[in-house]
């Protein structure tokens, strides 16, 4: 198993396996990792919001050189920079890797987190008796077991006598691979797919809803779904061909032009300008959160 | 990744600029002391409305904030109005529920909603347990939270930013226990549900909007007025793309060229073609070339600086 910082291709932010150079670059590391998070916590009051906003800048500004630097064009793996720009930015594009890793590394130690939440609701519930706690004990009997027999299962695929689990069935499957299939594949994804389809129903009685013509708009939402939907009926569809069929330009008649129409002059533009609003919103936001202008916390 | 700007295509980079610039020359305008108009947004006026009717009621205010799976900008502008919600909640000492669907989300929730607590002085009032990690599983997350509406009774519930197949079960449940629901997603696709289903809908940019309209900062009022700018920018180009497009495209299919742009420069055509949207010069400005044939002369890098045969693993 290679470390994290042995990837291939050879970049700046790797080196060769058992290398001394390896060595430094993950003690240096961890040093700096150990230095900034020491100094965040032991720095006054008024400095640490100076190193907040700065980490923030430097890991937005990352991001905005990858996306916006021009990308080295037809770059082969045994290429080397001809020019200072493209050192930058076939730097760039080397650690966007590494820089992403960082990213799923914080996020792996907050699962715990989640974890830890989760256990100390649940528990607290189960060892209160309070209302309910039957389903609490569930939840965390069902965490336990699934954690004992998906690691086991993973470790033992890992096996070299093992080797040909992997994808062929149920050859050489033992206890602890029937017990996840049936865990995972046999509870969890069909309970996963129970809860999906429930959406069907909802939709149903939110539509009874939504669709009752109390106003101009609701009306003409009504309206408008009626059209839709007619459409995608092929025998509406066909009879209503036929009785517009000797009206003049009947082919705009058709309840399949009509929705086409809706769907490609109506909706489409509608949303396309949602999307606008919500992509200007963003970068806006995006914007506050990188330049640290954004104070949370709901101000008031 | 970054694209390459041969001599086409960093129109949009520009234009990105632009925007920037509009928003930012706002935001220092703003915090100049400008005063700047914001127009009713009715979904952010019931928030008072709603976790007061909570507290009437004597039943707590659901917030749940989507399937995010990271701490990215719709999220924190969504934990920006919980925290808002929160603040109100806590001056009506009203209980509040927050669900997170992903543990990063949940410690950055947490944080806010202790420190909205604080600055009301009711710290003591904060129970670390009103911010829940439920499951980062879709439909679990969903279950869950319809679980804890069902159970708790919830007498509000606002479900604020990312939010897929799950969001008409979330709105559908909250409806069957009476609560006032107000909601956004940022995916358009998901719009049409919580408008057939909940009270207030936040649409589009509505939604990062929400702060701005809610803290009045100026900060965030000049970059809501910025965005209005862009919009409005926006709104030019279309008209512009319109006309231009619609000179160049007069003719339709009679219309033919002999030349087509190709890497950097117009090539002749073996025979007439059909003239097409994409050889507009507004298609050629906006859409960066993707240069594929283009050949460089670059030096090798020596053996021990080539890629190693990997063993497995690590990436």
């Amino acid at each position: 198993m290679e470390l994290f910082a042995q990837l291939v291709p050879k970049t700046f932010w790797n080196a060769p396996n058992n290398s001394s150079e390896l060595m430094i670059k993950i003690f240096i590391g961890l040093v700096v990792g150990i230095a900034l998070f020491y100094g965040l916590m032991t720095a006054p009051a008024q400095f640490r919001r100076p190193i907040v906003v700065a980490v923030t800048f430097v890991s937005g500004l990352f991001y905005v050189l990858f996306w916006l630097y021009p990308a080295p064009i037809n770059r082969q793996p045994t290429d080397g920079p001809r020019n200072l720009p493209e050192s930058v930015s076939f730097w760039v594009s080397d650690s966007q890797a590494v820089v992403s890793d960082i990213t799923n590394i914080v996020a792996a130690f907050l699962i715990g987190l989640g974890i830890y939440s989760l256990g100390r609701v649940h528990l607290g519930k189960v060892i209160k008796k309070q209302r309910d706690w039957q389903f609490s004990a569930v939840l965390l009997v069902s965490l336990v077991v699934m954690v004992i027999f998906g690691y086991a299962d993973f470790w033992m695929r890992l096996l070299p006598e093992n080797s040909k689990m992997a994808g062929s069935g149920y050859v050489g499957w033992t206890f602890w691979q029937y017990g996840r299939d049936l865990l995972f594949n046999g509870l969890l994804q069909n309970m996963d797919a129970a809860m999906f389809s429930i959406v069907a129903f909802f939709i149903l009685s939110a539509a009874y809803r939504a669709f009752r013509a109390r106003s101009i708009e609701a009306t003409i939402l009504l309206v408008t779904a009626l059209v839709v939907m007619l459409s995608l009926m092929g025998l509406v569809e066909f009879y209503w061909g036929a009785g517009v069929d000797h009206i003049h330009a009947s082919n705009n008649f058709k309840l399949t032009n009509i929705a086409a129409w809706l769907g490609k002059n109506v909706q489409t533009p509608a949303l396309r300008g949602i999307d606008f609003g919500v992509g200007i919103g963003l970068m806006a936001m995006g914007l506050r959160i990188w330049l640290s202008l954004e104070k949370t916390g709901g101000m008031n | 990744m970054g694209l390459q700007y041969l001599d086409n295509g960093w129109i949009g980079i520009f234009i990105t600029l632009v925007m920037v610039f509009l928003i930012l020359f706002n935001i220092f305008r703003a915090h100049g002391g400008k005063d700047l108009y914001i127009r009713r947004i009715s979904g952010l006026d019931s928030i008072d409305e709603a976790v007061g009717r909570a507290t009437e009621m004597g039943r707590p205010v659901m917030m749940v904030l989507g399937l995010s799976t990271n701490v990215n900008a719709k999220t924190m502008q969504a934990i920006n109005i919980f925290a808002y919600v929160a603040r109100v909640a806590a001056r009506f000492a009203n209980p509040i529920l927050v669900c997170c669907a992903d543990a990063t989300v949940l410690t950055v929730c947490q944080e806010v909603i202790r420190d909205v607590y604080q600055q009301e002085g009711l710290g003591d009032q904060y129970d670390v347990d009103s911010v829940r990690f439920i499951s980062d599983r879709q439909f679990a997350f969903a279950a869950g939270v319809a679980g804890l509406i069902l159970r708790e009774k919830a007498a509000a519930a606002f479900f604020m930013g990312e939010f897929y197949a799950e969001s008409l079960i979330l709105a559908e449940t909250a409806n069957s226990v009476g609560a006032i629901q107000v909601a956004s997603s940022t995916e358009v696709t998901q719009i049409p549900f919580f408008i057939a289903a909940c009270d207030y809908v936040l649409i589009g940019d509505e939604f990062y909007a929400a702060s701005a309209y809610l803290t009045r900062q100026p900060v965030l009022v000049g970059s809501l007025v910025g965005q209005d700018w862009c919009k409005l920018a926006i709104i030019g180009m279309v008209i512009v793309g319109f006309i231009t497009n619609s000179i160049q495209l007069r003719g339709g299919p009679n219309n033919t060229i002999t030349q087509r742009w190709n890497e950097g420069k117009f090539e002749d055509l073996p025979k007439p073609g059909a003239f097409k949207i994409g050889d507009t010069t507004l298609s050629r400005w906006l859409n960066p070339d993707p240069a594929k044939d283009m050949k460089f002369d670059r030096p090798k890098l020596p053996p021990e600086e080539l890629p190693q045969k990997s063993s497995g693993g690590g990436g």
